[in-house]
């Protein structure tokens, strides 16, 4: 810098900047304006800008092909552009003859890139370090993971991935990156703000107390890139920051059915992995939200993806449940046998669930009857439920290999 | 647009970025490595997981891939970026997974900036160039160095010795020439920076999903003369929408609905011409606003065709394996999974199918139905209604089949006078052994459902066209609490909802008759 006030641009920083929260800090040196250029430099624009002023006009005799230079005016630019060549008035290019327009300057503030520019008053000439920041959209980051179970020991590894994506416009050279895992607020973010298609089924079913190590901000969990990275223009970029082995994992099926669910074919039910993030039966870390892809081993010994799954921010400690799909073998019918009404305000319900599995060995399906709120209750059933919620009522139902098991019930109901 | 989709990704995370104030101090230099051309391949293909049936739509290849390749790499000691090129259009990359290089990964990166003419001048602001102008007359080119300063909005603005230019204003003949690609590259690349102890040659597996994949089971159903067998044939129709191809791949699909989490945003560059907009270019014999207006719509519209062809469009290059080649199943956790037992080649934009399953002389039953709704509904008062016709089986091994039938496309066909003659179509879920299986056989006019009554009780009249005695299946859809008190046929009971079963003989007529009672 040279000492007093004076401009310092910017080029290359984020095409997408937020200009108001831009923040430069250097020593000694006091900030007098900061100011963020969006006029862009283009040829409508730098003819608008030379009205007025004299540029250099070539015109190439399409016969013998001879160049001549004249100066002209630019009168105006509405929908054409007017000059005025000594006494005369033309349009540009009105014969659709070839004519180059030469501009001697580049006005001063248009751009090729919105440009950040900030004045300064800086108390004495010469060399320092400054650092400049700013909030921009058009970067973000998920975690990728990827389960690979073993069916026969029951066991999964995990490796996670940070996939960071920047659709910002710029490359940032040679960054050193930190990844904030959480949800902070921003006010005035431009455009909707926090989107998400609202889950069907929860997949953490217990959230864990555990502390890791991992360094947090506020709330947040903090991971730091281990090394400056290059982030390009419309790159996604991978960083591994988990890797187990060998956590234990339950396989099961569940089926939900809606209240008075009825159905002429069979449904396939869910099929479900369960593990825990604990520190020590488990992965032992957070997750930051992201998607779980899953695969198992086929009969050659190669890996098969079997389905993936959606994860939101997860404590340590916790377990998760999640669906990677329809099972083909296990189904589940529900009819509704029944519906009397008995008198204004009560309702039965006789229900009969068929559930039928066409693979070699017998398994258990977790069945969920949903709907039930209010002052609802069951009157007969043929094996017996627990009440996972006021809403809704669940049955471990075993089912022989190449079996069926049929599951009754009756429910006494106000609607 | 782009502000949009990026709130939403700043929503869900933050990053901060501290940029190198002084570039890099001390990182070591990086070699660029190429990976071979896979040697190897393996290919398994999912179905549209919301595609619930029927066959593949080779336009809107809404399925994926699961792509393997094995290829050989070699590393110099020390930091190496690993580009695998090539890889299919459709990649998902952040589901890649590198194996084989001793778990020495950095980082992995998808550049999505492709090289088109735009991606070139924009990588080329700022920097020096050359630009080509051609003489009308003499067809001399006159070659000017100079500085690109803009391409913002389309419009490219060159600084030459002899001043300030856009290009393509002037009306002359004029273009950029470039050096080099600037690190664009015209394939889907994939590259990953590997930190490599000493110098070595590995084989490498990359695997990662692609979309723009499907497949389906078509099934072609023979009825026998007597129409109480049925022999049934299957195809596996595969389709690779992508612009790679697969040669000599480990090809298998996999059957039954696996779960997908869509709504990702993922940068994407398609690239786009150089428009060299310009200063306005009315004229002194102006066109009307309107005709103007006409002319420029009809130049997008034209536009937007053009880029639709060059996007990739699935073609229908079938191919039929015929001679002997096919598929083997296994259980893959709760899937199934179909091995087609040789390597074959999935080309791009091409469909193939492998034969999945030939059983002869299934039995089935033919069975004529309706299924009645509402009481007061009006149109089932509306006078006669054709029956449904199906043919019934269940996938059981005494019914010689027994085996896991993937969700497909059914063709029901009759042999009449020596020739086989399409009788339906339709579609066919999932179905696991011991299941039901069901072929809609369309409405048939021989067979008549007329309804008449009032109230509570109703009258059903069902009439028989045929040479032959049908078995038919009168279904009831009662509203909620209504039950059946008083009928002069048998009333049974099929998934909850009543059902009157009755055999029609020959050129016959039934009446059905019941009453109804309950809410409200």
């Amino acid at each position: 810098m040279k000492g007093g006030r004076q401009r310092i641009d910017f080029e290359g920083v984020s095409a997408q900047i937020r200009p108001e929260t831009v923040t430069l800090a250097a020593a000694d040196i006091a900030i007098v304006e900061q100011n963020f250029d969006f006029d862009l430099l283009t040829p409508a624009k730098l003819m608008e800008k030379a009205v007025g002023r004299e540029v250099t006009i070539v015109r190439v005799n399409p016969a013998t092909g001879a160049e001549t230079r004249e100066q002209a005016e630019v009168l105006a630019t509405n929908g054409g552009v007017v000059l005025k060549i000594g006494q005369r008035i033309e349009v540009l290019r009105d014969d659709g003859l070839p004519v180059r327009v030469i501009f001697d300057k580049v006005p001063d503030n248009l751009r090729a890139r919105p440009t950040l520019s900030v004045t300064i008053d800086s108390a004495h000439p010469g060399m320092r370090p400054a650092s400049l920041s700013y909030l921009t959209p058009g970067l973000g980051w998920k975690a990728d993971y990827v389960a690979l179970y073993d069916e026969a020991a029951g066991k999964i590894d995990v490796q996670g991935w940070i996939t960071l994506t920047n659709s910002s416009g710029t490359a940032y050279e040679n960054a050193q990156t930190l990844l904030v895992a959480g949800s902070p607020t921003q006010v005035s973010s431009p455009g909707p703000t926090t989107w998400r298609q609202p889950s069907r089924r929860p997949a953490l079913e217990q959230a864990g107390t555990e502390s890791g190590s991992r360094e947090r901000l506020g709330d947040f969990y903090l991971y730091p890139l281990p090394e400056r990275t290059t982030i390009a223009n419309l790159q996604t970029k991978q960083v591994g920051f988990l890797d187990v082995h060998g956590v234990a994992a339950e396989h099961g099926y569940e089926f939900r059915n809606h209240w008075l669910g009825t159905t002429d074919q069979p449904q396939s039910a869910k099929s479900i992995y369960r593990f825990s993030t604990s520190a020590h039966a488990g992965l032992g870390d957070q997750l930051p939200a992201g998607i779980l892809r899953f695969y198992m081993r086929d009969k050659r010994g190669e890996p098969q993806f079997i389905g993936e799954s959606r994860i939101d921010h997860t404590p340590m400690g916790s377990t998760l449940s999640l669906v990677t799909g329809d099972a083909f073998d296990v189904k589940v019918q529900a009819v509704v046998e029944k519906r009397t009404r008995v008198n204004e305000h009560d309702w039965k319900t006789d229900m009969r669930y068929e559930l039928s599995n066409a693979s070699p060995r017998p398994l258990t399906v977790t069945l969920l009857q949903d709907g039930l709120w209010g002052d609802s209750r069951i009157d007969t059933e043929s094996q017996k439920s627990t009440r996972r919620s006021a809403d809704t009522a669940e049955w471990n139902v075993s089912i022989p290999a190449n079996g069926r098991t049929v599951l009754t019930a009756g429910f006494d109901t106000r609607f | 647009m782009a502000s949009r989709l990026s709130g939403w990704n700043l929503s869900a995370a933050a990053i901060a970025l501290l940029l190198a104030c002084t570039p890099s101090q001390s990182q070591s230099p990086v070699t660029d490595a190429r990976a071979a051309p896979p040697s190897a391949y393996s290919a398994t293909i999912y179905r549209d997981p919301y595609r619930s049936s029927g066959s593949v739509d080779l336009d809107r290849l809404g399925g994926f891939a699961l792509i393997t390749e094995t290829r050989v790499v070699h590393l110099q000691k020390g930091d190496n970026w690993l580009r695998f090129e090539g890889v299919a259009d459709g990649i998902e990359p952040e589901s890649a997974i590198v194996t084989g290089l001793n778990d020495a990964i950095v980082e992995k990166n998808r550049d999505a900036a492709g090289l088109s003419p735009s991606a070139l001048v924009a990588a080329a602001v700022g920097k020096t160039l050359v630009l080509a102008r051609t003489n009308p007359k003499s067809g001399r080119v006159e070659r000017v160095p100079g500085t690109i300063l803009s391409d913002a909005e389309g419009g490219v603005i060159f600084r030459s010795d002899e001043g300030i230019e856009a290009l393509r204003c002037s009306g002359s003949p004029e273009t950029l020439t470039f050096e080099g690609t600037q690190g664009l590259r015209a394939h889907p690349t994939l590259s990953v920076r590997v930190r490599a102890q000493r110098e070595l040659t590995s084989t490498a597996t990359l695997s990662y999903l692609s979309h723009d994949f499907d497949w389906a089971a078509d099934y072609t159903a023979t009825l026998s003369q007597d129409g109480r067998s049925m022999d049934l044939g299957a195809w596996v129709t595969l389709a690779n929408g992508n612009g790679t191809g697969f040669p000599e791949a480990r090809t298998q699909v996999v059957a039954g609905r696996v779960n997908r989490e869509s709504g990702e945003v993922e940068p994407l560059d398609i690239g786009g011409p150089i428009v060299a907009k310009c200063w306005p270019r009315g004229s002194t014999s102006d066109l009307p606003m309107q005709l103007q207006f006409a002319l420029k719509s009809r130049e997008l519209s034209l536009r937007a065709v053009t880029q639709t062809a060059a996007a990739p469009v699935a073609a229908s290059l079938a191919e039929v394996m015929a001679g002997g080649r096919r598929v083997q199943q296994e259980q893959l956790g709760d899937l199934k999974l179909y091995r087609i037992q040789e390597p074959t080649t999935v080309a791009s934009r091409q469909s193939k199918q492998v034969r999945l399953l030939d059983r002869s002389a299934v039995p089935v039953a033919a069975v004529y139905g309706i299924e009645l709704g509402d009481d007061e509904n009006p149109r089932n008062a509306a006078g006669a209604l054709p029956a449904s016709r199906y043919l019934r089986t269940v996938n059981t091994e005494a019914n010689r089949l027994g085996i896991p039938l993937p969700s497909g496309h059914v063709q029901v066909f009759a042999i009449r006078q020596g020739q086989r003659l399409l009788e339906h179509e339709s579609n066919l879920r999932d179905l696991a052994i011991n299941e039901e299986v069901e072929i809609d056989l369309g409405p048939s006019p021989d067979v008549q459902v007329e309804t008449t009554g009032t109230g509570h009780s109703h009258r059903v009249e069902i009439s028989n066209a045929r040479a032959s005695p049908i078995q038919f299946e009168l279904k009831l859809r009662l509203r909620d609490g209504a039950r059946i008190v008083d009928a002069n046929r048998k009333v049974d009971t099929k998934n909850g909802r009543p059902i009157f079963r009755l055999t029609l003989p020959p050129n016959t007529t039934a009446l059905v008759r019941y009453e109804t009672a309950g809410s409200p």
